[in-house]
This record gives C-alpha cells, sequence and structure tokens, in this order.
C-alpha cells in the first residue's frame, strides 16, 4: 500500500534534514508503530506524507498504491483514503462539528466520482459511529474541536476516521495527553477500525499506548531514518532501555 | 455666510439641484444651506480620514428626476431580491420612489406604514435633521420618498417588514430615500433593509430614523448589495427609550465606495444597542463604518461586533466611537472589529475612540487583522476538503461570529448562506 524509499526532507528554507534516507513498507490489514525521541522526525514524516506545505522533499519517493503521493496535494491524498490523526486537532471557531465532518465527507466522495450522501444518511452514519465511541450528539452540535477536553479531541479524531473510511491512517501522537480510561477509549475506536483492507501507523513516543493497540512491526526512528525494526516485543524493549542506545547507533 | 469656494463637479450638481419633499420645505431648505457651508467632507476632518468624499467622489450625480428607469434591469433586480418570501410586508423602491405594484402590505392592527413622498403625513412622521452631517443634509436636500413606519404601543409585529431598495437609474445619478421607524412604548418590529442595483454608477444616499419608545425593541437586518461600480452613503440615526432593545446587523456586500454611519443615542436608563456588522469587500471596493453611540443616561448596555472580509486590493475600515457622559454610571459598552485580509494588497483599519466621563463603567475594545490561519487550512485539507471549499468554510465561519446576533433563523440562514457562497462567486467573476 505505502512504499517509503530513501526519503530525505527539510523544513522549507533550512538547511538541516530532519528524515535522512527514511524506508518503510507498509500493507494493507499490517499496523506498523513508529517509535522514536523527540526530533527524530517523527511529525515531519506524518507532515510530508500528508502533504503539509513548509516541507521540502529533498531525495528519495513515497508510493501509495502505486502512484507517487508527493505529487499530490493534501486533500487529494484524503480523497484517496490517507487520514492523520492529529497529534494537536486544530480549532476551528464558528464550523460546527456536524457540518465539517459533512463537508469533508462530501468532498471526498465527490473527488470520487461518487454520489454525494443525503443529510438523513449521512446523520445516521455519523449517529452510528458516534455512538460507538461515545462522543455525545452535544458535541457533534459544537464548532470543531473548540472548548473540547484533551480526551475530547482525540475522541474526534478517530470519530472523523469512522466516518471518513479511510485505507491508510496515520496517528500522529495520538496517545498524548490522555489518561488511562480515555486512552483505552481512543485504542477501542482504533481497532475497531483494523481490518484487512486498511493499513496503519501509530507514531508514539511511548510503549504505553501499544498495550492496547497491539502492531504487527515496531520501527525505531533515529535521526530522520529508520535505525530497527522488530515485532511487538521491541517495544517492550524500549521502554526498558529507553532510546540512548539508538541514539548513538544512528550518529 | 460661508461657502465652500471650490466646488468639486459633485458638490457643484448637488449644490444646483433641486427637489426635495414639498412638506419637508424648512428642513429641506436648512439642510440645503448646511451642504453650501460644509460641502463634501476631506480627509482632514478626523471622522472622515480614510474616506475622503471629495476626493472619492468624483464625477456629478445629479438627483435622479423620474423613478421609472430601465424595466427590464429593474426586473431583473426585483427577481434577484433575496429574501423572498420572509417578510409579511414587502415595500419595493424603484429608484427611490415607491413601486406600489410590486410592494405587499399585510394588513395588521397596529402598523401603520405610509410612503414618505405622500403630500399629507401623519404627525408621528418627522425627520430630525443632523447639523453639519453632508450625507444627511443631502438626504433631506434631495430626498425623493421612503417608508414611514409606525408600530403602535404593546403591538408585536407579528411578521417582518422589508423595504427594497432597487436602483437601475440607467445614468450617473444620486438616489435618495429616508425611512422614518417609530415603535412605540412596549412594541416590537423586525425592520429588513434591502439595497439592491444593477450595473449602474449611481450614489445611493439613504437614511434610516428610528426611535424606539419605552421597553420597545426593533431588531434591524440590512443587507447592501449596491452594484459594485456605485457609491452607498448611508445613515442609521436612532434614539433609544428606557429599557428599550435595538439589534441591528449590517452585510456590506456592494458598493466600490461604502460609507455607514450609525448614531446611537441613548435616552432613557437600562436599554440595550447591539450593533453588529460584515463585510465581504473585493476588487478595489472601499467600505467605511462609523458608529458614534451616546450613553447620555445612566445603565445602558452597548456592544458592536464587526466581522470585515478582504479579498484583493479591497480596503475595510471601522471606527466606532463611545461617548459616556458624566451621569451615565453604570455604563456597559463593548466594542471589538476584526479584520480577516485575503489577500497582500487587502487592508482594515479600525479606530476605537472612548470618551468616558463617568467613573463607574465598564467599557472595553479590541481591534484584530489577520490573515487565514494556515492550521485551519491544513486541518480541513487534510480532510479532504479542496483548498478553494477549505477557504470559502473559513471565511463563512469569520463573519458567522457576526451574522450569530441575527435572532430571526430564517434571516440568519439566508445570510450565512450569503457569506458561504461569496468567495467562490466572485472570484469566479473575477476570473
Amino acid at each position: 500500500m505505502l512504499e517509503i524509499k530513501n526519503l530525505h526532507a527539510k523544513v522549507e528554507g533550512e538547511d538541516r534534514e530532519i528524515l535522512r534516507g527514511l524506508d518503510l513498507s507498509v500493507k494493507a490489514g499490517e499496523v506498523h508503530a513508529i517509535m522514536g525521541p523527540n526530533g527524530s522526525g517523527k511529525s515531519t514524516l506524518s507532515y510530508v506524507l500528508t502533504g503539509r506545505d513548509g516541507y521540502e522533499v529533498t531525495d528519495g519517493s513515497v508510493a501509495y498504491r502505486g502512484e507517487d503521493l508527493l505529487e499530490m496535494e493534501p486533500d487529494e491524498r484524503a480523497a484517496k483514503g490517507i487520514f492523520l490523526a492529529f497529534q494537536y486537532p486544530v480549532e476551528i471557531p464558528g464550523v460546527a462539528t456536524m457540518q465539517f465532518l459533512k463537508v469533508a465527507l462530501n468532498a471526498q466522495r465527490k473527488a470520487r466520482g461518487e454520489a454525494e450522501l443525503s443529510t438523513p444518511d449521512f446523520m445516521r452514519l455519523v449517529r452510528e459511529r458516534a455512538g460507538k465511541l461515545g462522543v455525545a450528539q452535544e458535541m457533534l452540535k459544537r464548532p470543531v474541536n473548540v472548548g473540547f477536553s484533551g480526551g475530547e479531541k482525540k475522541r474526534a479524531e478517530i470519530l472523523q476516521m469512522a466516518v471518513l473510511e479511510p485505507a491508510l491512517c496515520i496517528l500522529d501522537e495520538t496517545d498524548s495527553g490522555l489518561d488511562i480510561d480515555a486512552l483505552k477509549v481512543v485504542a477501542d475506536g482504533v481497532n475497531a477500525l483494523r481490518s484487512p483492507d486498511r493499513a496503519m501507523i501509530v507514531i508514539t513516543h511511548y510503549q504505553r499506548l501499544l498495550n492496547y493497540i497491539v502492531p504487527d512491526f515496531v520501527h525505531v526512528l533515529s535521526k530522520g531514518r529508520i535505525v530497527r525494526s522488530g515485532d511487538k516485543s521491541l517495544a517492550l524493549e524500549l521502554e526498558e532501555q529507553g532510546y540512548a542506545a539508538y541514539a548513538e547507533e544512528a550518529a | 455666510m460661508d461657502q465652500i469656494v471650490q466646488k468639486t463637479a459633485a458638490e457643484a450638481a448637488w449644490l444646483e439641484a433641486g427637489g426635495g419633499l414639498a412638506w419637508l420645505e424648512t428642513e429641506r431648505a436648512k439642510a440645503a444651506q448646511s451642504f453650501a457651508r460644509t460641502g463634501l467632507p476631506n480627509r482632514r476632518l478626523e471622522d472622515w480620514k480614510w474616506t475622503d468624499l471629495k476626493r472619492l467622489i468624483d464625477g456629478a450625480y445629479p438627483p435622479l428626476a423620474d423613478g421609472k428607469g430601465d424595466g427590464a434591469a429593474v426586473d431583473t433586480l426585483i427577481a434577484a431580491l433575496p429574501f423572498g418570501g420572509l417578510a409579511a410586508t414587502r415595500l419595493v423602491f424603484v429608484n427611490g420612489r415607491f413601486d406600489a405594484g410590486r410592494s405587499r402590505i399585510a394588513d395588521e392592527n397596529g402598523v401603520e406604514i405610509v410612503p414618505l413622498a405622500a403630500a399629507e403625513q401623519p404627525h408621528w412622521v418627522k425627520a430630525t435633521g443632523m447639523e453639519d452631517d453632508p450625507v444627511d443634509a443631502l438626504n433631506l436636500a434631495h430626498l425623493s420618498d421612503g417608508a414611514a413606519i409606525r408600530v403602535a404601543a404593546g403591538t408585536a409585529a407579528a411578521g417582518a417588514v422589508e423595504l427594497c431598495f432597487v436602483a437601475a437609474p440607467g445614468a450617473a445619478a444620486t438616489v435618495t430615500t429616508r425611512n422614518v421607524v417609530v415603535v412605540e412604548e412596549g412594541a416590537a418590529l423586525t425592520l429588513i433593509e434591502t439595497h439592491l442595483g444593477n450595473a449602474t454608477a449611481h450614489v445611493a444616499n439613504s437614511v434610516t430614523e428610528v426611535h424606539v419608545g419605552k421597553g420597545a425593541r426593533l431588531d434591524r437586518v440590512k443587507l447592501q448589495r449596491d452594484d459594485v461600480a456605485s457609491i452607498h452613503l448611508a445613515n442609521l440615526v436612532a434614539g433609544l427609550g428606557a429599557e428599550s432593545i435595538l439589534h441591528d446587523f449590517t452585510l456590506t456586500v456592494g458598493s466600490r465606495l461604502t460609507r455607514q454611519q450609525g448614531f446611537i443615542r441613548f435616552a432613557g436608563e437600562g436599554a440595550t444597542a447591539r450593533i453588529a456588522g460584515a463585510y465581504l469587500l473585493a476588487g478595489r471596493q472601499h467600505a467605511d463604518t462609523r458608529l458614534e453611540v451616546d450613553h447620555a443616561v445612566p445603565g445602558c448596555t452597548s456592544r458592536e461586533l464587526f466581522k470585515c472580509v478582504m479579498d484583493e486590493s479591497a480596503r475595510g475600515i471601522f471606527q466606532g466611537k463611545v461617548v459616556v457622559r458624566p451621569d451615565a454610571q453604570k455604563t456597559d459598552g463593548k466594542q471589538s472589529s476584526h479584520g480577516l485580509l485575503l489577500s497582500p494588497t487587502a487592508e482594515f483599519d479600525a479606530k476605537p475612540e472612548l470618551e468616558i466621563f463617568a467613573d463607574d463603567v465598564v467599557c472595553g475594545h479590541g481591534a484584530t487583522s489577520g490573515e487565514i490561519d494556515e492550521d485551519q487550512m491544513f486541518y480541513l485539507r487534510a480532510r479532504g476538503i479542496p483548498e478553494d471549499e477549505a477557504r470559502s468554510l473559513l471565511v463563512a465561519a469569520f463573519v458567522g461570529e457576526a451574522i450569530e446576533a441575527v435572532e430571526n433563523e430564517a434571516l440568519r440562514d439566508a445570510l450565512t448562506d450569503m457569506a458561504a457562497r461569496w468567495l467562490a462567486e466572485h472570484r469566479r467573476s473575477a476570473a
């Protein structure tokens, strides 16, 4: 589904590369965890994959379902099934969550040449998905992320994911700012979306989240490249030993 | 008597013209003298520093002598009126003259409506001229028609009253209208003012005088969508009785040059005024709103909120003056204005002025100006919303906060819809 080869990237206007030859191959149905210390390039990877302005790819390639992902606009990528659950979901005053979801879903359907969903069908879909995630109807009437608690924001991200039904989910530090109960709710929501057709990249600093979202593969990101890959036991090893050893390896 | 020495073409045309209404002869003559003395304001006057009418009105616009205009253009305008059947009563003024055939008046007890051009006027219709205001002076000097509306004491008008001013004069001319609205003690009215113009470079001069009685309430919504070649000069003059409520909202989309002034005077204690507005401007449009809120008595509340969107080389201006007189203790006055600039050549200027002579008051003001938030844009696009649509959504959300002030749901929805479609429409027509 996703083939990242020798990816080099930097912040526009700066000299220092943040990603320095990253390779990663993700197949449908797999869950990959990417772990690494602060500054290892985790967030940069998520932004390069979703097409945020301000990042420049200097070398390498990213193929998504055989297409050159880097050539696409962010909204094209979303319509083709890429979803980023933001580490810091953005507040949008004046746009109700429900309206936002509807505009987003119908924009994606339109881009894919599908018919727009009628309002009743849309309402039914959102109610059903929101119910499963314990998202109150009242929250859907509020402006996007405005006044939401940390847990509500992350739950709203997972709700968007459940409504938009992406093929490739990138979860950027979804555990940050969550207490253990909120973490379980969010993880349950993510697990419910696991399917043979869908892949996930779970970016995290801590092993904790991976107790609940159990990955098929764990990769250690350090100084802009993947320095070690393994199964879920690698996460436990990292939890015990910390990242110090990897920082040296990459240097 | 002082006279302006060097007249501009616009001033000369207005000074030479006759017109006005016969029953207002005393006020008309006084107003004509006032304009002969002041002429058009220029930027050396502090209140006009961003809107130099002497320089900006660069041609002659004599008062339109007859109101017929081009029938086909007028029909197109009538068909384009945005609020449809929303108001029970709709008075249509074509090129500044009441058009009975295109109007409908719901028969409602306690609601009295008279065209100002009628020779005989009821006792409650008065036009109170202002000292040295050129817009008001020109209005009284060349007035052709308008609506006088009275809601009798204790009457809550069931349906909204809409005043539609459509202009297609076909030549450079001035169309002058005035409305007198009296909402008596304990009465209530929703008033809609729609200004729509088509393919004409004209000057619209529009004054609305409102008198809101004790415990009465007036909700006024104004939509200014005159042609982008036109000039719109408008005054709202409001006197508010004790414990009365005025909610006023103006959406400014049209005209190349707009100067809107609001003069709000609290005459009785415990009254509330909420004045809100939004601009949607593009091209080289210039819109300037100046408000003067006079807390002449204690215990009144004023709120001003303006959300202004400027694309291309448009310029938005908001000037808000709040005066709290020595007796006006327990005044609560807040003002804020916000500009959203969609292009590097767009501009927003804001000037709050507080003149506070009482000591037990809560007054505040805030003004901001900025661009579309890139984080918000990326968030929307990462969810599959194309760039243009995302920007439209953020523009509508920005002005939405001001449109929220409109309590009538159907009106609010219609205005929200206009805001949501504006960006795509104007960029398409510019392309």
